[in-house]
């Protein structure tokens, strides 16, 4: 089956915004990530199982607000009990679903659900600002949240401090208008989309 | 706008967040025999009141999750929150 990407009618390679006269590596750079696997990891309420034997791609679970991630896997804490998975190896799922026992975990596959917009640049967290109520300023590589960009909900997952780099993912039904927010935002400043 | 704290994630703006409605109302217990009365009571009353309220709020862009808020519905000072299986003292 053909997979079209979520932003596959909007996301435009170019240089857009007030880019001119500027460094081509000061400009934002707005990318679409696609083709990762994603899925949730929830566990039973009722479950008392102890979640640090969990070793998912090596990695385990994180605790609230953080993520855990080597080159292929990230995993972010989405909630009490629930995380969420991106890799690049598409057979995870398979790989890994001895540890997780259908009484204790449910897990499900969402990688046609989402949209995921990479963020690299100094200002960032200036797009970040226009449209989300966090306090942008004290997260730090390494954490992720679950907020609003001009009333989309979306996952921030903060990936690197130098360059700074950020993925927003949003539902994949929202995904056009969270890519005009999140472009609109970057006019100001000019911006590359790769 | 409120800025409340969820006990998962802190503190966040109230875009984050979806009221819940009065968050003193005790469902009857099961297998018990109820009066239309009390189940009228149950099902559409609310209070309103003026002053502290213990509410009920979702962290719909957030956690997900339901807990309690104390607030006051005058000033919209915020006391307590607490997850749905704490009591606010």
């Amino acid at each position: 089956m053909t997979q079209i990407s979520p932003l596959n009618f909007v996301h435009k390679v170019g240089k857009f915004g007030d880019h001119e006269g500027k460094n081509k590596n000061d400009l934002l750079k707005v990318s679409e990530v696609n083709g990762l696997l994603i899925f949730q990891i929830a566990q039973y309420k009722n479950s008392s199982f102890d979640i640090s034997k969990i070793k998912l791609d090596g990695l385990s679970l994180p605790s609230s607000l953080n993520s855990t991630s080597n080159l292929n896997t990230r995993i972010l804490w989405f909630g009490p009990n629930c995380w969420l998975v991106f890799s690049s190896d598409l057979d995870l799922i398979e790989k890994e679903k001895n540890q997780f026992s259908e009484t204790v975990f449910a897990i499900t596959d969402i990688s046609h659900s989402r949209t995921i917009i990479e963020l690299e640049g100094s200002l960032v967290n200036e797009v970040l600002k226009k449209g989300c109520p966090l306090d942008i300023s004290s997260l730090k590589a390494g954490d992720c949240a679950n907020s609003v960009y001009n009333g989309v909900t979306i996952t921030i997952d903060f990936i690197s401090e130098n360059p700074k780099k950020v993925r927003i993912l949003g539902l994949r039904s929202f995904g056009e208008s969270l890519h005009h927010s999140i472009t609109d935002a970057c006019l100001e400043f000019g911006y590359k989309a790769i | 706008m409120l800025y409340i704290k969820c006990p998962f994630c802190g503190y966040r703006s109230q875009k984050e967040f979806a009221y819940g409605g009065d968050g003193t109302v005790k469902r009857p217990e099961l297998n018990q025999d109820i009066s239309d009365e009390k189940w009228n009571e149950f099902v559409y009353l609310r209070k309103s009141p003026r002053g502290k309220h213990v509410e009920l709020w979702h962290h719909v862009a957030g956690c997900r999750q339901w807990f309690k808020v104390q607030r006051d519905t005058v000033t919209h000072e915020i006391f307590q929150t607490t997850k749905m299986n704490e009591e606010i003292k």
